[in-house]
Parts: structure tokens; C-alpha cells; sequence
């Protein structure tokens, strides 16, 4: 056997490379189809973490912060009748496949949002187990949404600064708020029509460095 | 100051040689040739250090090296200072000048280790000294003049690729690049097409 | 994914240039040691008589190809993250022939020529004006060559994916290629050299 081994370093390198590069025709170095679920960590993750209410999701889109992505699950047509603004649309069916090439980072903040609680829950476990592990979901969902946000009830006693407050970020986002009044009925009020809050406009996304030679 | 020129057919130079064409001195060269060629050590395992540094620059920064973005930093940085209304409104500065003091850059601070780095290993060496690199047919004012020029086509060149053989080459050719690949090509043929009008200079 | 260290936020902006300054000390030393300090040395792959930018540039190729392959299959490495930069398929070729035509008139390339200054080169210190008077010229110029420099841009392509083939796949081909091109590298300087020996005299181990 020992015949057949290089003699000198060159020829022991080249070994070494070929037997890599051999190696390289079986692998996958952008970690192909399957996953792995990292259950130890998965069942670790402090419930805060995972989630975000959105009122704080109102306040980060409200404060110019570019760096938080949206992900709205449902369906195009869903999508196209309202959704939060500034969110991109990603039916589920499509994330379970084409994780690889759809554009999403492993350090990007991702918000997941839908109207279906366990289909939200699906793509928050799908996208960890790739590794995107700042994958949050909108508590709640577009319902939270819609009752916290676009059309928050304040009722009758709560305190003036929170009515002006709700009222404002309401307004900011083309919603009313309902002053005394009770938990939206689904079908009852009409959407408003999707804009993009003056405070967050795209001209004030920071420059990305240079990372070419 | 006299600058000490370094003809090719001298003897077992460090610098090694890479042949003379006069016949007395093509044993000489022979013999420097091979005595000087180790004490550059195996291109391989140059080769197999070079690629780990890189590595590293992927695995610490997601980055790869580069060197012709430093030159470009800093005349953006120098047009910014001098003339900064027209360093606004040129797409090429601009591009330098959006992210705060181009002088900061990851580049700038890479390219000034390579200069520590270089010397360093030079020195390890006994390889630092004053001299011009030419071969014996051409002066010192000739050598330097060309070399001036090719500094001159090659931020051109750098610049319409978007990087250097540095940059370009062993970044995107170890990520496999297609644009980098091209671009490796093209210097191997630019570089060889030319070789036959420069050889005065260095054989 | 653990790796990339800096953009999955283990240190900041200051450090990184702390990180840049060291992988580019490491990075000059690896080129001086090679030799690429010497133009003599760089050009003579050129002329065929030291083929050496050939083996160190194609060894470190593959080596951080690999590399990065690996640690990438191992789920050490995010390659997702790692800068790809976009093609720009007219511009880069011509702009390679341009800096090939520098290269073996000046007799370094940037990188090089940033090194051999650094070591005492008088002709590396010309080409690094030369770049700097370059790079103004370019500036300058840019407004009139801007439709060039943005044309043909095709985003970011891997050469996988431009072939249509598996990344294991393309890089083995790269193996093969670069074993391939530092044997026939080896058998050009050799019969180079038999060439420019004077008859009789003893053949010699090329290194």
C-alpha cells in the first residue's frame, strides 16, 4: 500500500486536495432540503423572545427603524387587500421550499405574521430550524393587529396620555380608534388602504459599507 | 541618494534571478536560480497559508481580501477634502464617501497590516533593501517610468471589475464567482498578451 | 451557523477594523514569503520561466474553496452571509485585461505592490503612485464611462449556478483543474530552464 502513497509534499498535498474535492461531489455546503431541529435550544427559547406584541411592532415601524423585515404569510390576494405596511409577502407554502433562495438573512430580525395562528407557528419553527433564529411572530397575528393598532378600543376610564397615544399611532397607520367601544367585528370595518406611514419613508435607510475589493 | 538597481544575471542574489541571456551568465543564473528558489519556500504551502488567511477573513468578517479599495478610498477621502461639491455629485467618490470617513474603512486598515505584514516577512527574510526590480536591458528612469504607467492601467482595470487580483481573483475564485472567474482570465491573458512588448524590461 | 463571526454580531465596527488590520498583516506576510515581493519574481510566470503566482494563487484558491465548502456542509459557516459580489460581465473582462496589461508592466498588482513597497522596492512605490494617479484619472473620468461600468450586471452568480450543476461538483472540477495546471506548470519551467542552460551543464531538481 505504502507503494502507492506520494513520496514528496507536493504529491501528498495533491492527495489531500483530491480526496476533499472527491468528498465535495457528495456535499451540500448551503445545507440542502432536510433540517435538523436543534430541539435542546428550541425548548430553551424564552417565550418573550420568540414573539412581539403589536403595539411594539407599531413603535418600531413608527420610529424609522428599517431593519425589522415582515413577512405576511397568507395568500397573494389576501396580501394585496391590506397588509401591514412595509411587510413582503411569503405564502407558506413557498417558505417551506424555497428557503434557500429567498432572500431572508440569519441576522435579520424577521417578523411573521398571518391570520392563522398554527400556520404563523409552522413557518416560526421552519425558519429556526434553518438557523434563522431572529424569526419573531406578531402576537396575535393580523387580528392582534387590527385590534390593537388600526382600530384599538379604549374603553370608557382609561388614562388620557394612552387615548392620545393609540389615537395617534391609529391615525398613523390609517386606522380610528374606537373610543368606548368594543372588539372589532371582522367583516364590519373596512381596511384602510395600504400607505406607508410619512414617518417611515426609505430614504432614510442607512447606506450599506462597502464590502467589494 | 543612490538607489541600488538589482540586474538580474548578478549572482545568488536572495532575490533570485530568472536566467541572463548572455551564455556566461545563463550557468550563473542556473545556479542562483535554484539556490535562491527555497528560500522562498514551497509556492504550495505559501499557497495553503495564503488560502487559510483568507478563510479566516470569511469566517471572522464574511468578507473576502482585497487591496485596490484602499487606493480608491483615499483619493475619494483626498477629492473629498479638497473639492467635497464635486466629490458629491461624482457617482465614483460618492459611492466611498456615503459611509462616513472613507479613511476608516475595512480596507484602508487591511491594506496598512499588508504593508506590516509584508515588511515583517521581509525583514524574517533579510529581503527588505532599497533597490529597483528590472531586468538588465532597460535603466532605472525607464523601469520606474513603465512601472508608474502599469500602476496607472491597472486602478482602471481594478476599478471596472471591482477589484484586483486580490479582491477579485482569490475571493471570488475561492467562492467559486463566475464574474471573478472571467475576470482571472482575462488578467492571465492581458497579462500574457503583453509580456512579449515589456521583455526588455525584464530579460 | 456560528461563523460569519462579524455579521452575525459577535464584535462590532471598531473591532472589525482591528480584525481587518491583523488578517492584513497575515495576508502581506503570506504574499512576501511567497516572493511576490519581487517583481522579477511575479512576472516571471509571464515568461513562463517561474510559474509561481500560478501555484501559490490556484493553491490558495482551493484551499479557502475548500474550506469554505466544508465548514459550510458542516453548518459551521452561514455561506449565505458572505459577501458575493455582483457580475459585471463586460466591465470585469475588459477591466481584467487591463489590469493583466498593468501587471506585467508594472511588474506587481495592487496587492503586490503595496508589499514590495513595504520591503524597500523603489519600482513597487512607482506603481503604488501609478494606482493612486489612476484611481483620481478613473474618478474623473467616471461620469463618461458610467454606462459602462453598469452594464451587463448580472447579480450575483456562482459559477454552480451559472453552469447548472452542483457546488461539489464545480469545485472537484476546480481541483482537477488546478492539479492539472501545477503539473503542466511544473513541466513549463523546467523545460524553461533546461532551455536556458548552457549544453552540458548538469540537470538540476527544480524546487
Amino acid at each position: 500500500m505504502n507503494r502507492f502513497l506520494p513520496k514528496s509534499l507536493e504529491g501528498k498535498l495533491a492527495l489531500a486536495a483530491l480526496c476533499l474535492g472527491f468528498l465535495a461531489l457528495f456535499g451540500d455546503p448551503y445545507r440542502g432540503e432536510t433540517v435538523k431541529l436543534p430541539t435542546r435550544d428550541l425548548a430553551w427559547s424564552s417565550q418573550q423572545a420568540d414573539r412581539i406584541g403589536a403595539t411594539e411592532l407599531a413603535d418600531r415601524l413608527l420610529s424609522g427603524r428599517t431593519d425589522t423585515r415582515m413577512l405576511d404569510l397568507r395568500s397573494a390576494a389576501a396580501y394585496a387587500e391590506y397588509h401591514i405596511p412595509g411587510a413582503e409577502n411569503a405564502p407558506l407554502a413557498e417558505l417551506g421550499t424555497g428557503i434557500g433562495e429567498y432572500p431572508l438573512y440569519r441576522n435579520e430580525t424577521v417578523v411573521l405574521y398571518g391570520d392563522d395562528a398554527v400556520a404563523t407557528a409552522q413557518a416560526w419553527l421552519l425558519l429556526q430550524a434553518r438557523g434563522f433564529r431572529g424569526s419573531v411572530l406578531l402576537d396575535g397575528g393580523l387580528d392582534a393587529w387590527k385590534n390593537q393598532v388600526l382600530f384599538p378600543a379604549l374603553p370608557e376610564g382609561t388614562a388620557p396620555q394612552t387615548v392620545a397615544r393609540a389615537k395617534a399611532v391609529a391615525e398613523r397607520f390609517g386606522g380610528q380608534a374606537r373610543l368606548g367601544g368594543a372588539a372589532v367585528g371582522d367583516a364590519a370595518i373596512a381596511m384602510p388602504k395600504v400607505e406607508a406611514p410619512a414617518a417611515v419613508a426609505p430614504a432614510a435607510r442607512k447606506p450599506k459599507r462597502k464590502e467589494g475589493c | 541618494m543612490t538607489i541600488a538597481t538589482d540586474v538580474a544575471p548578478k549572482a545568488a542574489t536572495t532575490l533570485g534571478t530568472l536566467g541572463g541571456d548572455r551564455p556566461a551568465e545563463r550557468i550563473e543564473g542556473a545556479r542562483s536560480r535554484s539556490a535562491s528558489a527555497s528560500a522562498f519556500s514551497n509556492p504550495y504551502l505559501a499557497g495553503i497559508g495564503l488560502g487559510l488567511v483568507l478563510l479566516a477573513a470569511f469566517v471572522a468578517m464574511g468578507r473576502g481580501l482585497g487591496a485596490s479599495g484602499f487606493f480608491s478610498a483615499v483619493v475619494a477621502w483626498g477629492v473629498d477634502r479638497v473639492a467635497p461639491a464635486h466629490a458629491e455629485g461624482n457617482g465614483f467618490y460618492a459611492s466611498y464617501l456615503a459611509y462616513g470617513n472613507p479613511l476608516e474603512g475595512w480596507l484602508v486598515f487591511e491594506v496598512l497590516g499588508m504593508m506590516a505584514g509584508g515588511l515583517l516577512s521581509g525583514l524574517l527574510a533579510g529581503r527588505v533593501k532599497a533597490v529597483v526590480e528590472k531586468g538588465p536591458r532597460i535603466g532605472t528612469a525607464g523601469r520606474l517610468t513603465l512601472a508608474f504607467a502599469g500602476g496607472l492601467a491597472m486602478a482602471a482595470g481594478a476599478k471596472l471589475a471591482r477589484g484586483c487580483t486580490s479582491g477579485q481573483a482569490l475571493t471570488g475564485g475561492a467562492l467559486l464567482n463566475a464574474g471573478s472567474w472571467a475576470f482571472m482570465l482575462a488578467v492571465f491573458a492581458g497579462a500574457y498578451g503583453m509580456a512579449w512588448f515589456v521583455r526588455r524590461q525584464w530579460r | 451557523m456560528s461563523a460569519p463571526w462579524f455579521k452575525l454580531g459577535l464584535f462590532g465596527d471598531e473591532a472589525s477594523l482591528l480584525v481587518a488590520f491583523l488578517i492584513g498583516i497575515g495576508f502581506g506576510f503570506a504574499l512576501e514569503h511567497a516572493g511576490f515581493g519581487s517583481a522579477r519574481k511575479l512576472t516571471g510566470q509571464f515568461y513562463f520561466t517561474d510559474m509561481t503566482v500560478f501555484k501559490v494563487m490556484f493553491t490558495a484558491i482551493v484551499t479557502a474553496g475548500l474550506g469554505v465548502f466544508f465548514l459550510g456542509w458542516m453548518g459551521l459557516l452561514d455561506l449565505s452571509l458572505i459577501y458575493m459580489a455582483p457580475t459585471f460581465l463586460a466591465p470585469q473582462i475588459v477591466g481584467g485585461l487591463l489590469l493583466g496589461v498593468g501587471f506585467v508592466v508594472g511588474g506587481y498588482c495592487p496587492g503586490t505592490s503595496v508589499v514590495a513597497m513595504a520591503t524597500g522596492r523603489i519600482d513597487g512605490l512607482a506603481v503604488v503612485l501609478g494606482l493612486f494617479a489612476g484611481m483620481f484619472a478613473f474618478g474623473e473620468a467616471f461620469p463618461a464611462i458610467e454606462g459602462f461600468y453598469h452594464s451587463t450586471a448580472l447579480g450575483p452568480k456562482t459559477l454552480p449556478q451559472v453552469l447548472d450543476l452542483p457546488y461539489g461538483v464545480v469545485l472537484f472540477a476546480v481541483v482537477l483543474i488546478a492539479l492539472g495546471g501545477f503539473a503542466g506548470a511544473t513541466w513549463v519551467e523546467q523545460r524553461m530552464a533546461a532551455r536556458d542552460r548552457a549544453p552540458g551543464e548538469a540537470v538540476e531538481e527544480a524546487s
